[in-house]
């Protein structure tokens, strides 16, 4: 049972970089970011490591991206929902 | 005897929540996928929690945790649901094609309409 | 005991699937940030499990850290939403 929960939190920190990286809009992005940092977390109380996986949670799980939300909110101020990712995606897949 | 109380808990749970999740994949608008997500807390976390706390008894380490987490889910996940709710509605994000009703849109109408009763 | 944690733990994980194919295609942001909240929640649930079936309690303060903090994202999101900037 122990190596069915390892493999399966490899598997989904695996997806969620992925689609952090494949995902074109910028906040899309960013929560991909935040679930790879809450599964990364979960993966390192599997392997044994509270410790890693206390400051995992507080800083790549929470902190980084409301960072990362305020910084694009603060730049781009006219980023809104609508302006999403179905044009670009939709012709480059 | 405990264990079947545990284990009917679990079930009841993990089923709730897997029903949620599978709403969250399926349904065809923002507002739907929201009320899916509130009835995966609801229905679905609370029995799992119950049942670790039924399993290790209410003031055991595990059971005094359980129960922090319960009620810090049952306080803060409904306030974080509305507050998204309310400002997608508010920026207009659409709703879906087969929707009957919209009461925002009819009292705006109704406010910017003095004279029609 | 400890084998129904576990098994209750593994569910908890096989469940986040649905919620990975919704915030890997969810069309707007705010789609994925219900799926973000979700995945959290179930995350706190399976590490609450794990630490039951490891019988360690050290493992237990990253499940309260989850809860309490893992939605100040989406009120920052919802704020942005709301007023167009911060």
């Amino acid at each position: 049972m122990f190596w069915a929960i390892d493999y399966l939190c490899l598997a989904g920190v695996l997806a969620s970089a992925l689609a952090a990286v494949r995902i074109r809009n910028l906040n899309g992005s960013v929560m991909a970011l935040s679930a790879m940092g809450t599964i990364l977390s979960l993966l390192f109380i599997v392997l044994g490591a509270p410790d890693d996986a206390h400051s995992e949670v507080v800083v790549g799980a929470i902190a980084l991206p409301t960072l990362y939300l305020i910084a694009i909110g603060k730049v781009r101020a006219h980023v809104t929902d609508d302006s999403e990712d179905l044009g670009e995606v939709g012709e480059g897949r | 005897m405990r264990n079947a109380v545990v284990v009917a808990l679990a079930v009841i749970g993990v089923g709730f929540s897997f029903s949620g999740a599978v709403g969250i994949l399926r349904m065809p608008d923002l507002y739907t996928r929201i009320q899916c997500s509130s009835k995966t807390i609801t229905m679905g976390a609370l029995p799992v929690l119950v049942a670790l706390v039924v399993a290790e008894g209410p003031l055991s380490t595990y059971g005094s945790r359980t129960l922090l987490v319960a009620v810090l889910l049952l306080s803060v996940n409904p306030l974080a649901s509305h507050a998204l709710a309310r400002a997608a509605y508010k920026r207009g994000v659409p709703m879906w094609s087969g929707s009957v009703v919209d009461q925002g849109a009819e009292r705006r109408l109704q406010d910017s309409d003095p004279g029609g009763e | 005991m400890t084998t129904i944690y576990g098994a209750i733990c593994l569910a908890e994980i096989v469940v986040m699937v649905p919620l990975f194919v919704r915030l890997a295609k969810g069309p707007t942001v705010s789609d994925r940030i219900v799926a973000l909240n979700t995945i959290s929640t179930q995350a706190a649930l399976a590490v609450l499990f794990f630490a039951a079936f490891a019988q360690r309690p050290i493992y237990l303060d990253p499940a309260l850290w989850l809860c309490s903090f893992s939605y100040l994202g989406t009120i920052v999101w919802a704020r942005f939403l709301e007023r167009g900037l911060l």
